[in-house]
């Protein structure tokens, strides 16, 4: 008798207080809610809608340069974008630049990761040094290399070309020197980021396990390939991920060093929307050609996010 | 077994910059010995096992493994397995791949890795989590998996550096066992530091005391017990240590605390000496030094009593069914082959 009694009163206190958390609950949502708005509201104004107003355009026929002919074309831009073959090329451009400046960045940064984690002395003075390319805004950095560094006769690696007996050569205007030398401004600019991630997380290996592995009779190089590197692949993976969606959208380096050329040679799709867009004034169309350019990142991205989880 | 396993320790000097860290160490191994490295932590004890390894250079003097200069040789051509106190498992490899990594380096066909490694997890009772990564493990599912890779590898030399330290008490009692066993079938020479003098006592062999750099002490657990070299071996080994209390020599006897007892050291004419008596070797009698109970700490077999000796403490332990009670006033003695006389100036044993 005496437990039922107290079992019941017990519910009876139990559902008010209950009904009383479901409320506060509610109220606490809310104001979460009020508290994000702003915030979400900035960021739907600022990336959301122009992403679908781009989209909406892309249907269109928007040529400033001849108005008379606008209006809704539906896919018809996206018929002339699989026929144009200076899509194609451009996108080539954009796999190979993105390909190549990722694939120096991470090898490059690995290497004077791992040279850096060995010195025992001024380690600190290489981090600060080794950083100050990836704090320049990358048009400051594709104007150095323009005039100091590329200029014939008078640019730095001009000059060391031809002293090393190459003789002076034509870096931004021969079609595939040009391809290097943007690569090369990217990679220069970039690999200390990687560097440093990297850097941080070797940093973060327990020693002890290397000690393990000497004793286990392995060589520097079997320690590196079965521990260094399976431990670093998170980390060399997000270096890849984060650094291919940066390289695929590049703009400023480019734009400042060669604009695109000599003619279409270092012409990456982005840089091509830009000039069908606002030099073509061909609105419409380089709108086509930048959602191409979103779809194609997306389906990189999504690889390289499947690759991380596979493992 | 790829060789002997017999070590030389010729002179080791170790400085770390001004600090020397060992100064000046002289040991010999025997093959198939059980040798520990006892000492209290920064006694040198680690830096000597990881100098035998080749982990670490040292500053001056010889290392020789089967009468073998081996000081300048890298530590991946010493054929020495060890077993770190962090265990030092590669994380992001399975236990199997783990035990296994030792036999692949040593480029064994895959044929014969796979029951070695087999084998070597069943030794250690492992061999149901060859699956798993060693996060998933228990500490002491770890330490097994450390030392199945050590012993995978049937090297002349097995280190383990304090490999119990990190398991609860329970655990570290039925390892220690387990690991005495394993050594004693495997017959390897295996060289054990540890500051816990009683792992040292009933794992070793023999043993070699460490304090500040250079070791005191080299023999048996029962040599080292019986007859500690000095005032801090004395105190260092044995549970509840030894008393040691300042006293007057007088021509074959040794006065504590105004109370005459016979010694069997002999040492010329009257001189203040520390006398040690370990708490186990006291007895109660008529007529000894009197002394008052201030503490019982019943141990359930055994009591520990802390005695007031006139001023000076002494704790003594006492078989059950014979303790006095708190406040009592008892009177106590000790054989005089019981009473280890030190000098208090060298800290040496007279």
């Amino acid at each position: 008798m005496a437990t039922t009694a107290v079992t019941s009163a017990e519910i009876a206190s139990e559902a008010p207080r209950s009904d009383f958390g479901r409320v506060l609950a509610q109220r606490e949502r809310r104001f979460a809610a009020a508290l994000l708005a702003p915030a979400f509201l900035a960021l739907l104004a600022t990336t959301t809608f122009p992403l679908l107003f781009l989209v909406y355009t892309s249907a269109f026929r928007m040529d400033l340069a001849m108005p008379f002919t606008n209006g809704f074309v539906g896919f018809e831009n996206y018929q002339v974008l699989l026929s144009d073959e200076r899509f194609w090329t451009s996108l080539l451009v954009s796999l190979v630049y993105t390909g190549s400046t990722v694939a120096l960045q991470v090898i490059i940064g690995l290497a004077l990761a791992l040279l850096v984690m060995d010195m025992k002395r001024g380690q600190g003075w290489f981090r600060v040094i080794a950083i100050l390319p990836v704090v320049l805004s990358p048009a400051v950095v594709g104007m150095i290399w323009r005039t100091f560094m590329l200029a014939p006769e008078f640019g730095i690696v001009d000059f060391l070309a031809i002293n090393a007996g190459l003789g002076s050569k034509n870096w931004l205007g021969d079609p595939t020197l040009a391809m290097v030398s943007v690569i090369a401004i990217h990679t220069w600019q970039w690999t200390p980021f990687a560097f440093m991630v990297l850097l941080a997380s070797l940093a973060s290996l327990p020693e002890d396990i290397y000690e393990a592995a000497r004793l286990d009779r392995a060589s520097a190089w079997q320690r590196f390939r079965r521990i260094t590197l399976p431990l670093l692949r998170p980390a060399i993976v997000m270096v890849i991920i984060m650094r291919t969606m940066v390289a695929l959208t590049a703009f400023a380096a480019i734009f400042t060093v060669t604009a695109g050329g000599p003619g279409t040679a270092t012409e990456i799709l982005n840089l091509y929307a830009y000039r069908k867009s606002f030099t073509e004034l061909s609105i419409g169309y380089g709108s086509a050609l930048a959602v191409a350019l979103l779809i194609v990142t997306i389906i990189i991205s999504g690889i390289l996010f499947a690759m991380r989880r596979a493992k | 077994m790829s060789g002997q396993g017999q070590v030389s320790f010729r002179n080791i000097v170790k400085m770390h910059g001004e600090f020397a860290a060992l100064k000046g160490v002289n040991f010999d191994i025997k093959p198939g010995e059980f040798f520990a490295l006892l000492g209290p932590s920064g006694s040198g004890k680690s830096t000597t096992l990881r100098i035998l390894a080749g982990l670490d250079a040292p500053t001056a003097g010889r290392v020789l493994i089967d009468d073998k200069d081996v000081t300048s040789t890298d530590a991946r051509d010493r054929d020495i397995a060890m077993v770190f106190q962090s265990y030092a498992l590669y994380p992001h490899m399975t236990v199997a791949e783990n035990i296994a990594f030792p036999l692949e380096m040593a480029k064994l066909p895959k044929a014969e890795i796979a029951p070695a490694v087999k084998d070597a997890a069943r030794k250690v009772k492992i061999d149901h989590l060859l699956d798993r990564k060693p996060g998933q493990l228990s500490g002491g599912q770890q330490q097994r998996c450390a030392l199945a890779r050590a012993i995978v590898r049937k090297a002349r030399l097995f280190l383990l550096d304090e490999p119990l330290s990190n398991l609860d008490a329970k655990l570290r009692l039925e390892t220690r066992a387990e690991l005495k066993k394993l050594q004693r079938s495997l017959g390897v020479t295996a060289v054990y530091v540890t500051h816990d003098q009683e792992e040292a006592m009933t794992l070793a062999d023999r043993m070699a005391v460490f304090m500040s750099g250079e070791i005191q002490q080299v023999g048996t657990p029962a040599e080292v017990f019986a007859r500690p070299n000095s005032i801090d071996i004395a105190g260092f080994i044995g549970n509840p240590p030894m008393n040691l209390v300042p006293a007057r020599y007088v021509d074959g006897d040794v006065i504590i605390a105004g109370h005459r007892l016979k010694t069997t050291t002999t040492t010329a004419g009257e001189r203040d000496v520390v006398a040690g008596l370990r708490p186990g070797a006291l007895r109660m009698t008529e007529g000894g030094l009197g002394a008052r109970v201030d503490l019982i700490e019943d141990l359930g077999d055994t009591a520990a009593l802390d005695l007031d000796c006139a001023g000076t403490m002494i704790r003594m332990r006492v078989a059950d069914g014979n303790i006095p009670g708190e406040g009592d006033t008892i009177s106590i003695t000790a054989r005089p082959q019981d009473i280890h006389l030190f000098d208090p100036a060298t800290r040496m044993r007279l």
